[in-house]
Formats: C-alpha cells, sequence, structure tokens
C-alpha cells in the first residue's frame, strides 16, 4: 500500500487540482491585463469598484484625460483586479480545504467503524476507484495545455453576458466570485478524489502527500504562467500522464489481485498469511503466474524497496493470471482512449475517417489557405 | 494349492487350537459412545465396538471377514508378523486389493509358530474405516506369564470424531488447507475389556442405547480389590492422538511393550501413541474408603487449535467401593514420553551388526497442486495399481528391481540386517510402524543435524539387548536408528500410524527377498479372484506392466512446488513491460502532431461552449451566470 508516510497517489491527484487551479487563475491574470489595454474590442470589462462609471456611460463618448492618468488608472484598475482574482482564489480553496478536512475526517472515523479496512475485499474496491479516477486524470491532464484557450473563451463569454444582459449586481465582484467558485469546484474535486482512494491508504499518508502535491502544484502553476512555452508544458504534461497511468495500472492490478486473495482467503477461513509466509502454502496456485519467496511488498519484516516497487508499478512476488491481464488491459484502455481522443478532436484519422472537428479543422484551414492565396493574388494583382 | 489352515492342524496337532470368529463387518447407525453425539459407525455383526478377540499364543487365530459394507475393505492384524504370507497381512494395495463388498475373507494368523504373545490390535487398514470405529483389542496369552498378577484387563483408548472420515479426508486434502491442518477429534474414549468381552457401565448409569453393553469414559469403572495386582493392557486405537495415561493414588510399572515383555519399569506416567501398546503392573491399595480416578489426557499439542467444545482429558475410575466417591488430583506436573530405548526385553535378541542403512527422512509440504502431503525423503507414497505383494509375486526374476514398486520401494536382501535410519524433519511428532517385524531401537538422537554426539550419539554397536517394539514415536527434529532383520520374505510398508499422515502419503514400502517369497509361498487364489473382482490389474510392476520400467497409466505426485522465474513468468513480465512502453508512447503521440494552434482551440471552445448554451444545462456547481 505504498510507504506509510507519503502516498503517491494523493499526491498525484491533489498535484493535479492544483495545476489546473493555478492554471485557471494565471488565465484569468493573463485575461484581465488583455481587457484592461484593450479599448477597442468589442468587449469590454466592467470599471473598478471606484469607478462609479456605470455601464451607460461606456456608451458615451469618451472622456479625455491625460496619458500619465490614464496609465495610472490601469495599473490601479489591474492591481485591484489582480487582487480580487487571489482573493476569490484563496477564498475558494481554503472552503474547499475545510470541506475536505472536515469530510475527511468524519469519513475515517465513521468509515472505520463501518468495516475492516484490512479485508482484501475493501482494498481492491479501493483500488479500483482510485485507479479509474487516475485514468480520467491521466488522460485529461494532456488537455491541459490547452486549458488557457477554453477558459480564456470561457471568461470572455461570461463577460460578455455580463455586458449583455446589464446586471450590475454582481459586475464588480465577478472576478472574486468567479475564482472563488472555480477554485472550489476544482478543490471539491480534489477532496472527493483523495476521499476515494485514502481509504484504501494509511492515515499517516495522505497530509504530506496532499501539502507537497499542493506546494507542487502552485509551483508549476507558477511556472506555466510564467513561462509560457507549449512546449515545454506540453513535454512536462506528457511525463506526468505517463507516471500517472503507470500507477494507475500498478493500482487496477493490484485491484483484481486482492479480489483474487479475497476469495482464497474466504476459502481457507482464515488469512492465508498465517499459513506459510512467502514460501508454498501461502498463495494460491491455480491462477499463479510467477511466485517467488522474496520481495514480497506487504512483508511487514522484509520491506526494502518493494512496497515502494508495488505502489508505483504494482509489484507483487506472487502474480495471477488476473493481475497480469489487469495491467494489460488498463493500457490497452489508455491507448484506445487516447486514440479515440485524438481522432474526436480532429488532430488524426483512423482508418482514414475523420471526426466532425477534423473536418471543421480541415476546412478551416482550407479556408485560411485559400483567404492567403486570395490575398497574396490580390495583391499581385493589385500591385 | 495348500490350504492354509489344513497345513497349521497338520503341524502341531496336539497343541495347537484354531480360534475361529466370524466377523460380519457392517455399519452400524447411531452410535453415540461419548455421549455428545450419535454418527454411523462401522461395527461387527450389528454391534460396536467390535469384540475383543483372546487367543492363546499356541492357537492359531482365523478371522472369516465378510464385507456388508458398501466399499472393499480389510483388516490389518497389527505387530503379527505373518511370516511368508503376506496377503495375510490385511493393507490395502501393499498385500491385497480389499475384500470387495458380499464378499469375504479368511484371515489366517499363525500365532502358533510366530513366537508372539501379548497385548495387539485389529484394525482395517482400507481408507480411514478403523477411524470410523472397525477396531478392536487382541490378547495373546502365553502358556506362563512371565510377571505375576492377579487379573487383568484391557484398556482402550480413542480419540472420536463425530464425522465420518471420507468428509474429513476431503477437507484435510485440500486446496483449502494448505498448511495440512489435520482433524481435530471432538473427544476422548476410554473403555476396558476382560476376558474377549468389553466391561458394561457402572450401574445406575444411563448411556445411550446403540452401545449401552459397554462403559465409556465416567460411565466405565475397573474394580480393584485390596492387596491385588493388576495387569493394564493399555491400547491406542486413535487415529491422531497420543494419550498421557496415569491413575491417581496408584503406581505403575511397565513389563510389556509392543508385545514384547521387559524388566518392570516403573513409571508415573504411560505415554502411549497412536498404536502403540503398553502392559503396566498397578498393585491395588488396602483402604478402600475411596475410589481414584483413571487420567487419560489428549495430547492437545499436535492439535492445530483446541476449539472450545473439546475436553481433551478422559476421566474414568478404579472402584474400590461402589458407595465412595472418586479421588481426582487433577493434573500431573509434567508431561513426558516413555523412555522406551531403556526398557530390557526379558527374551533376549542380541544386537546383529548391520549391512545397510537405509535413510528416511520425513517432510511435509504445500505440493504444486495446493494440497499439503507428506514425504520420506522428498517423495509422497502413492498407491501401486498392482497390489505390491502381487507385483513381488509375478515379476519373476525382474521382482528384484526395487524401482518396479515406484520409487518409494526398497529391496532387502533374506536375512540382511539393516538399519532405518529416521529423521524427522517436522515440526510435529510421529508415531513410525513397520509391518511384518519388530524392531530392535539402537539409537535415538535428539537433534539428527547435529555434530554434536551428545544430540546426536552415533550407535552403541555393544548393545547386548535393545528394547523390541513395532511402533516407535519420534519428535520434531529428533531421529531414530531402527534395526530390524529380514527375515520375513514379502512386501511390508512402513508408515507413519497417524491415519492423516499416511493418506498423505507418509509411507515407503520394502520388499524382502522377492525370490524367495516367490518361492516359498502359493497366494491363496481368493486374493486374485478379489482383485480382479475390483477390476485391480493383478501382475506387472506397480502400473500393472511386465516392462518394469513403464509406468503409463499410473500417475505419481503430487510434486514439491519449483517457485521462482520461470518461462511463464518472465513472458508474463515481458507483456506487462510492453503494454507500458506501448501506452507510454500512444501518450506521446497524442501529445505531439496534429497541432492545435491557439485560434484553432478557441475556436472549438466556443463551439463547445454554444453548444453547451444551448443544451441549457449546468453541471456540478453552479457557475455564477444565468
Amino acid at each position: 500500500m505504498g510507504k506509510n508516510v507519503f502516498s503517491v497517489p494523493i499526491f498525484f491527484i491533489v498535484f493535479r487540482e492544483t495545476l489546473e487551479a493555478a492554471i485557471i487563475v494565471s488565465v484569468l491574470c493573463g485575461l484581465v491585463e488583455q481587457i484592461a489595454y484593450d479599448h477597442n474590442g468589442l468587449h469590454r470589462a466592467p470599471d473598478s469598484p471606484d469607478d462609479k462609471d456605470s455601464a451607460e456611460d461606456l456608451a458615451a463618448p469618451p472622456v479625455l484625460v491625460s496619458p500619465e492618468d490614464a496609465a495610472l488608472r490601469k495599473r490601479r484598475f489591474l492591481r485591484r483586479m489582480r487582487w480580487q482574482i487571489f482573493a476569490g482564489s484563496f477564498v475558494g480553496l481554503f472552503i474547499a480545504l475545510a470541506i475536505g478536512a472536515a469530510f475527511i475526517a468524519v469519513w475515517f472515523t465513521k468509515a472505520s467503524n463501518l468495516w475492516a479496512k484490512s479485508e482484501e475485499l475493501w482494498e481492491g474496491i479501493f483500488e479500483l476507484i482510485a485507479c479509474i479516477m487516475i485514468f480520467v486524470m491521466g488522460v485529461t491532464m494532456l488537455k491541459m495545455d490547452r486549458a488557457k484557450a477554453k477558459w480564456r473563451v470561457k471568461l470572455q463569454r461570461a463577460f460578455d453576458g455580463q455586458h449583455v444582459d446589464g446586471k450590475a449586481k454582481s459586475g464588480k465582484w465577478v472576478l472574486f466570485v468567479l475564482p472563488m467558485i472555480t477554485v472550489l469546484r476544482e478543490g471539491m474535486e480534489a477532496v472527493i478524489f483523495v476521499g476515494g482512494v485514502s481509504l484504501g491508504q494509511p492515515a499517516t499518508s495522505i497530509p504530506l502527500a496532499a501539502v507537497v502535491g499542493l506546494i507542487c502544484g502552485l509551483i508549476c502553476g507558477y511556472i506555466i504562467y510564467t513561462f509560457a512555452s507549449r512546449t515545454t508544458l506540453t513535454v512536462f504534461l506528457v511525463v506526468m500522464t505517463n507516471f500517472i497511468l503507470l500507477i494507475g495500472a500498478g493500482l487496477f492490478s493490484r485491484a483484481v489481485w486482492a479480489f483474487q486473495e479475497q476469495r482464497f482467503n474466504h476459502l481457507l477461513g482464515a488469512d492465508v498469511d498465517d499459513a506459510g509466509g512467502d514460501g508454498p502454502g501461502s498463495f494460491d496456485v491455480r491462477g499463479n503466474v510467477w511466485h517467488l519467496d522474496c520481495c514480497n511488498p506487504d512483508d511487514n519484516f522484509d520491506n526494502s524497496g518493494w512496497s515502494l516497487f508495488n505502489a508505483i508499478f504494482g509489484w507483487t512476488n506472487s502474480a495471477t493470471l488476473g493481475s497480469v491481464l489487469g495491467y494489460v488491459f488498463y493500457w490497452l484502455a489508455a491507448i484506445v482512449t487516447l486514440v479515440a481522443m485524438k481522432w474526436k478532436e480532429g488532430r488524426t484519422k483512423v482508418l482514414g475517417r475523420e471526426s466532425a472537428a477534423g473536418v471543421r479543422r480541415r476546412e478551416r484551414a482550407a479556408l485560411a489557405r485559400g483567404d492567403a492565396e486570395m490575398a497574396a493574388t490580390d495583391e499581385k494583382a493589385s500591385a | 494349492m495348500r490350504f492354509a489352515l489344513a497345513l497349521l492342524a497338520a503341524v502341531s496337532p496336539v497343541l495347537a487350537g484354531v480360534h475361529e470368529v466370524w466377523w460380519n463387518i457392517t455399519y452400524v447407525q447411531d452410535a453415540n459412545p461419548d455421549g455428545l453425539q450419535p454418527r454411523r459407525v462401522i461395527g461387527v455383526n450389528g454391534t460396536w465396538p467390535p469384540p475383543p478377540i483372546d487367543v492363546q499364543s499356541t492357537d492359531d487365530l482365523v478371522v472369516h471377514a465378510y464385507n456388508s459394507l458398501d466399499q472393499p475393505m480389510t483388516l490389518h492384524h497389527h505387530g503379527m508378523y505373518f511370516n511368508s504370507t503376506t496377503w495375510m497381512d490385511g493393507a490395502l494395495a501393499v498385500s491385497q486389493c480389499g475384500i470387495p463388498p458380499n464378499k469375504s475373507f479368511d484371515y489366517v494368523v499363525p500365532i502358533s509358530t510366530s513366537g508372539q504373545w501379548g497385548t495387539y490390535w485389529i484394525h482395517s487398514h482400507a481408507g480411514g474405516q478403523y477411524v470410523d470405529g472397525l477396531r478392536a483389542p487382541i490378547v495373546i496369552h502365553p502358556p506362563t506369564e512371565k510377571h505375576a498378577y492377579d487379573e487383568e484387563f484391557t484398556v482402550v483408548l480413542g480419540d472420536w470424531y463425530h464425522d465420518e472420515h471420507s468428509v474429513l479426508l476431503s477437507k484435510f486434502i485440500s486446496i483449502a488447507n494448505p498448511g495440512g491442518a489435520e482433524p481435530v477429534p471432538d473427544s476422548a474414549l476410554i473403555y476396558y475389556a476382560q476376558n474377549a468381552s468389553y466391561l458394561g457401565p457402572i450401574a445406575g448409569t444411563h448411556p445411550d442405547a446403540v452401545t449401552s453393553a459397554v462403559g465409556f469414559n465416567e460411565n466405565a469403572t475397573l474394580p480393584f480389590q485390596p492387596g491385588k495386582t493388576y495387569r493394564l493392557r493399555i491400547v491406542n486405537t486413535s487415529a491422531f492422538a497420543m494419550f498421557f495415561v496415569w491413575i491417581d493414588g496408584h503406581e505403575m510399572q511397565i513389563i510389556e511393550v509392543d508385545g514384547t515383555d521387559v524388566e518392570s519399569y516403573p513409571t508415573d506416567l504411560v505415554t502411549v501413541t497412536v498404536a502403540q501398546r503398553y502392559s503396566v503392573l498397578v498393585t491395588a491399595r488396602n483402604d478402600t474408603n475411596a475410589n481414584w480416578a483413571i487420567h487419560a489426557n489428549m495430547d492437545t499439542d499436535m492439535f492445530d487449535t483446541v476449539p472450545e467444545a473439546l475436553n481433551p482429558n478422559v476421566t474414568s475410575s478404579v472402584t474400590y467401593n461402589a458407595s465412595a466417591s472418586v479421588t481426582d488430583l487433577g493434573f500431573i506436573d509434567l508431561y513426558h514420553d516413555v523412555d522406551d530405548i531403556a526398557l530390557v526385553p526379558l527374551v533376549v535378541e542380541p544386537m546383529l551388526p548391520s549391512t545397510r542403512t537405509i535413510q528416511l527422512e520425513v517432510l511435509f509440504d504445500t505440493m504444486d497442486d495446493g494440497t499439503n502431503r507428506a514425504m520420506f525423503n522428498g517423495q509422497t507414497y502413492v498407491s501401486p495399481l498392482v497390489p505390491t505383494v502381487l507385483s513381488e509375486m509375478t515379476l519373476g526374476a525382474n521382482a528384484t528391481t526395487a524401482s518396479a514398486y515406484g520409487p518409494f520401494s526398497f529391496v532387502l536382501n533374506h536375512l540382511e540386517v539393516f538399519d532405518i535410519v529416521l529423521q524427522n524433519g517436522d515440526a510435529g511428532k510421529h508415531p513410525f510402524h513397520l509391518h511384518g517385524h519388530k524392531f530392535q531401537i539402537v539409537q535415538r538422537s535428539t537433534d539428527y543435524t547435529s555434530d554434536d554426539p551428545a544430540l546426536n550419539p552415533p550407535i552403541n554397536e555393544t548393545q547386548v539387548n535393545p528394547v523390541r517394539r513395532d511402533t516407535v514415536q519420534v519428535p520434531s527434529g529428533e531421529g531414530v536408528t531402527l534395526r530390524v532383520i529380514a527375515d520375513n520374505p514379502g512386501a511390508w510398508i512402513f508408515h507413519c500410524h497417524i491415519e492423516w499422515h499416511l493418506e498423505a502419503g507418509l509411507a515407503v514400502t520394502f520388499l524382502e527377498a522377492p525370490l524367495v517369497a516367490q518361492a516359498r509361498n502359493t497366494m491363496p487364489a481368493a486374493i486374485v479372484e478379489q482383485c480382479e473382482a475390483l477390476s485391480v490389474p493383478v501382475s506387472g510392476n506397480a502400473a500393472g506392466h511386465s516392462d518394469v520400467a513403464d509406468f503409463s497409466g499410473w500417475t505419481l505426485g503430487p510434486f514439491q512446488q519449483n517457485n521462482g522465474w520461470h518461462s511463464k513468468g518472465i513472458g508474463a513480465m515481458a507483456g506487462c513491460v510492453l503494454t507500458a512502453v506501448l501506452g507510454m508512447l500512444t501518450v506521446v503521440w497524442y501529445a505531439l502532431g496534429g497541432h492545435i494552434s491557439e485560434e484553432e482551440m478557441e475556436h472549438e471552445a466556443r463551439v463547445q461552449q454554444e453548444a453547451k448554451a444551448r443544451r441549457g444545462k449546468l453541471f456540478g456547481l453552479i457557475k455564477p451566470k444565468n
């Protein structure tokens, strides 16, 4: 079950959620800068709260102010908005943490009374839940480099709707409320994921992993905001996803193994570890693919690095057909999903067929090329 | 073909009589000797327990056994030599195929020419039938006893199960029992016999109907009279449990062990393991104001668990005065084994130098089929298709090839003196029994792996009269050397007498002087006829082939596991690594290529948002917009 001090799955969950929240916040900051300097765009952000100008005033002809005043007002505006964003984010984070801590505390105290956590059956179920969550997380993580664009569009629509409807009620506070709600949502996702995964982990392994995940997420989010190069981000995300999927595959393998172990324990009527340690008699010979008399990750005495190996790769010294096939099928599922995703985005063809998005992209690209050609021919013609 | 009965009558016409008993082996329903649970048992002539046999050493015994069960049956006269007539020994798959249902077989026990007397017993040697109750004591009286006593009783001890043996066996040898935990008895029995009949229950008790003629446990008692000396013949007829026996307020002297009279040896406690017999002399007290408890406690060390419901300690009594109460002094200070190597037989048989040593090391392990089995020298015993004695008699010159009988067989030369060096590498203690012989116990080690002569002494070849018996107890980690003279041509099995272990394969067979056996006697026709009636092959090697190296049709095993990295595991690991690598490459492939620019992403995002707005649904936490 991993080291008792640091839970690897929880680290990745918290890291990923923090990263997404940090990206959102960075996008908001970037957006705000963009809007603040954009006088001629159709979409206008409402002014800072100090500014008493109402929406109607924006329709009036612009007031002439000196360039220095304008710059100062812009800077103050920016600072106010950024302050709102960060405040909203931190409030959201705080609420999420509070709810999360309360939820986990109740969950642990109540849940540990409900069933014997040492039962292989429960271990298997929790590992199964964890590996499904990790699968989803790993696969969507790869899209995070597009998060900026997605969020920019979302936020612009948000401001857009604001302007069109003319509702001033939350206009002042939209830059506070939006990040708060977003971070809160991401935080709740993290809490639920962590809650689901943490049932299989010893309680002592959760706090350190969560905190480290949080810190790493913040750092990475800041890096993404500052160094906006997409290539480094992509490489980073690829490495993270591979790691996450490795862990997920290991978890799935362990879940299947745990279910089979549960069945064998049930057959024997007692925990089979009592019978033979690591040697013959300690495992079910039916369906066994390999068995080593050493290197048992569950062994409390001779642990060495095997339990870490087990946490990351799902290593076991006594593999069953189920656990091996589980590992393989998890990866196959990941491969199939990734191919399907890439096809759906229109970036690849499968058996010569394109998705709807693919068709759109091709046509737009052709259009853009056609325009360029036409523009070139126009210039040539006009030249 | 010589009719064995006529031969015996001809040899000693004046002195030898023939004691005949007719046993119709039947099931008996609802026997409840311990008063805890009725069950079906295997009895004789519709009664249980089977009647004790009492015979003079100058007589021969013939047991006419008729099988009214629904499965083949045998009777083994434990400890009798059956010299050159293995087919009377009654060991299934070694000396016969078993008596088929509704058939009969005459066991001829040539006691008058065997030179044997003392305390023995008879029991089934087919499957676990003796555990289901087919067992009884045999007392053989010599013309004059070496020790003086006034009266004698036979004390029969046994562990008792409430379930039938076949049910327990399927749970014992099963993949659900990889540790090989033997079924724990449900209770214990002690009952008494004298002059070929059992002692009845104490007057005023209400024993169960089916076994009401016999007193068991606290419903049974030995009537003692002051000043008399009694001989108690203690027989352990258990499947599994060893018993510690003593009588409060009385001392005991061992005078016989497994049919060997010995110099009297005082002891406070008689520890008698499965299938052993001891005779003790007990002198009655002079006071009659109290009765005294007889303790027979099962040794629970060997039990996997001791359930709450089990009372392993049986208490019976000696009665001086019917109206007095029983004085029960409770436990003794220390359990210990009988130091049988220190006993001195009254009839001297010298210690001959041995010319062959056969080392047998005991091991139990979980095998490659998941069941737990027992092994001598890494080999678990599997019953041959052809009973071993039939192989010996039909293989002609090839009968001296040991491998023909299976990899757990040894061929011995006629009159060879050989040592069995038995080493108990298991965590439990085991009683080992050799058919067809008594062995001399010439050495014991407390640690057979040690180089220290204090723990593992060399054999003292200067002994003049080592003790002789047919069943020896070997504690865990210890060793014993048994010296035997191969003077009994035939096929003899050597095995642990704990029934569970015999069925788990803790046995080997000795083929003594096969060619002499072929020349000496002829098997009764019934042996071959009954095998054919059961569709069992009757000639050839263990698999029924005349080619001694051809074992097709006979499967050995299971074998010990061979764990580690083998082709299956390596292949599986390679497959896992391969799919992981492919998966990771797919991740890379996904992230690269078909590059989407910022504008395209925004466009796509807008398209999705518009689609969502059209759908008009909001998931998760509500966005702060309409």
